[in-house]
């Protein structure tokens, strides 16, 4: 275990964003009254670069928290040469998956919401995005902590199936799509948020910091909220 | 010095110990072992309601008869067809393994479900305002309707829920010998299912991918895939549990094209990578492959692209290979579990299945796609292939261990 480490680590939720030792960055005013009460459209890649993919706009509401957060980590993925890419694995983990897509594709269905019907249609955005090649893994789960795909990314590295795992735990749900639907409150996510770690071994950090492991949210959480000098 | 067969065995993480299906060709194994040694289609032609209105589809329907055997044997579940279908493949894959569970109390067995949308059919309820048992609406959620799956067969190690497009079925097979090999569990039960919804017809018609006349696999004149509905249940076992093992699975890969969300990359070269992967696990060469069965969805990209990957892993000695899905259709989560079990029972049965429905081959084809069935001179080792949107793909390596 302990030839493993987090190299980055990043965190979108209602508390604010970060993706290092120096605390969670607040929304903008009027859009933290939206988050704070789960209105999500709001969340755009402005917000934290001043880049332009162009796919962000056409993405759903998991896709685009998954991507902003794995844009989010700056672990310098573009920078990697290829060969590392090649080996860099991708888990995503979720209770909601894509079910505010899913209510909006059963309400109007379109084929540019229909590829959105999928839990697993962020990690090909993410790969697209930075050229990653697998192995992949996507997880629905009964609970929102993520745990699960990092104990996946451990015994994936541990048997050198991959290089590095991007792991994410995704819960995404806008608050006018829940009420748009009569369904039972326990299919409704309790939060949102968007969280990346990269795991990878000790040696091999693309990044000079890099963090020691220890579910996946709270841990994002915890890493980017600790004030700077701690 | 062990032999290579005990090395095998030995190294092998799991073994098959039982199977069931339930899909369009009927309930259990031998309606499908029947459609493939005559190779028929059980696609049909039949009038889907949406609701507002309905549409003539060729697709891979459960026969009526079948599901009305469902809902009457088990009426509290009679409005969630997931459950239903899931829980008669894991049933007969129950009876299919035998006296193998007797021994295996209920903390170590595992469950995996893989599906798309489970009860994807009570959301579209919903919406139009429809009535829909409490739950049905449950069942809307994966990991709930796996958790239900997992309480009916007494599993109450660890379960969980892959939902990754249409390699979910080899994704959790994968996950459900990673139990094993980690001895999380002794044996894992590994279902796949899902359902023709209103959802999912709107979705492929939204993207022209369906066959108005039924899927053609790697026909020269393909013109889009059937889809396809039902479960399919496999019992994974330690090689170590069986005096006498006689399928293992040996090797898994995935990986992904990082090329295009909806549509394969046109190289095959993720897709050739999986397969890579797969193999380097179980340890063999490409040409100790005997049989490729492949994703063969029938629309033109796909099966075009998945020649150009087994040529490019195979070269000029690509395996007898074919799809099944001219059988059953596009059965979607549930396809990798319904494919490898037909894996299993052309090992078992010494017969390479055909490509239902094939007319005219592909000219870009290799000579050993199958048509038909055909006896086979040595069967041991069997690799499944399926892809899907998001550029996913998946490879699993099935070997005979022979006595």
């Amino acid at each position: 275990m302990n030839d493993f480490a987090v190299h980055a680590a990043s965190y979108l939720g209602p508390e604010g964003f970060g993706n290092d030792l120096t605390g969670l960055r607040a929304w903008p005013g009027p859009l933290q009254e939206d988050l704070a009460r789960g209105e999500l459209n709001g969340l755009h890649w402005s917000l934290l670069s001043d880049s332009d993919p162009s796919r962000f706009l056409r993405m759903d509401l998991m896709c685009r928290l998954g991507f902003m957060a794995a844009e989010l980590l700056d672990a310098n993925l573009d920078a990697m040469p290829a060969a590392r890419r090649r080996r860099l694995g991708v888990c995503v983990e979720s209770f909601t998956g894509s079910l505010d897509a899913d209510i909006r594709f059963a309400q109007t269905p379109r084929p540019s919401i229909f590829a959105y019907t999928l839990p697993s249609t962020v990690i090909g955005e993410i790969c697209i995005r930075f050229g990653l090649k697998g192995p992949v893994l996507s997880l629905i789960s009964p609970d929102t902590n993520g745990a699960n795909v990092i104990i996946e990314a451990l015994e994936w590295l541990r048997h050198d199936d991959a290089e590095m795992i991007l792991c994410l735990g995704i819960e995404a749900m806008n608050s006018s799509t829940a009420e748009s639907v009569p369904l039972p409150k326990n299919l409704l996510p309790r939060s949102w948020h968007g969280a990346a770690l990269l795991l990878g071994r000790a040696e091999k950090s693309p990044r000079e910091k890099c963090f020691t492991p220890g579910a996946l949210a709270d841990v994002c959480r915890q890493l980017c909220s600790v004030p700077e000098g701690a | 010095m062990a032999t290579s067969v005990e090395t095998a065995v030995n190294q092998a993480p799991a073994a098959i110990a039982g199977c069931g299906a339930f899909c369009a060709s009927g309930p259990g194994l031998e309606p499908l072992q029947r459609a493939v040694a005559s190779n028929a289609s059980a696609l049909r032609r039949g009038e889907f309601d949406s609701g507002k209105s309905s549409q003539t589809i060729v697709a891979g329907l459960v026969p009526e008869e079948s599901l009305g055997q469902l809902r009457a044997a088990d009426p509290a579940h009679a409005d969630s067809r997931a459950f239903l279908f899931a829980v008669a493949a894991l049933k007969q894959a129950e009876k299919d393994a035998g006296k193998i569970l007797d021994r295996i109390p209920a903390a170590r067995r595992g469950f995996v479900l893989s599906t798309t949308k489970a009860n994807i059919e009570a959301l579209d309820k919903l919406v139009r305002g429809q009535l829909v048992s409490a739950v049905a609406q449950r069942q809307i959620q994966p990991a709930f309707l796996a958790a239900d799956l997992a309480e009916v067969l007494d599993c109450r190690g660890p379960v969980q829920c892959v939902s990754a497009a249409c390699i979910s079925g080899l994704s959790a097979l994968q996950q459900g010998a990673a139990f094993l090999r980690r001895d999380l569990a002794d044996v894992v039960f590994v279902a796949g299912v899902d359902l023709i919804s209103q959802f999912v017809l709107s979705g492929f018609n939204s993207l022209k991918s369906l066959d108005a006349e039924g899927c053609r696999p790697f026909d020269k004149a393909r013109a889009g895939l059937s889809l396809g509905e039902g479960a399919a249940a496999i019992v994974l076992a330690k090689p170590a549990l069986s005096s006498a093992p006689s399928i293992l699975l040996s090797g898994w890969g995935t990986s992904n094209d990082a090329n295009h969300l909806t549509g394969p990359s046109r190289d095959g070269s993720g897709l050739a990578l999986a397969i890579q992967r797969a193999l380097a696990r179980a340890k063999i060469a490409p040409g100790n492959i005997d049989y490729v069965n492949a994703h063969g969805t029938g629309t033109p990209y796909n099966d075009s692209m998945e020649l150009l990957a087994l040529r490019s892993v195979f070269g000029g000695h690509v395996p007898p290979f074919g799809s099944s899905k001219g059988i059953f259709g596009h059965t979607l989560g549930a396809a990798g579990i319904l494919e490898t079990v037909l894996c299993v029972l052309a090992l078992q049965n010494s017969l390479l299945p055909g490509t239902p429905r094939l007319r005219e081959p592909d000219p870009n084809a290799p000579d050993s796609l199958l048509g038909g069935p055909r006896t086979a001179a040595k069967l041991n080792c069997i690799l499944k292939i399926n892809c899907g949107f998001g550029g996913t793909n998946a490879a699993l390596v099935l070997e005979r261990a022979l006595p």
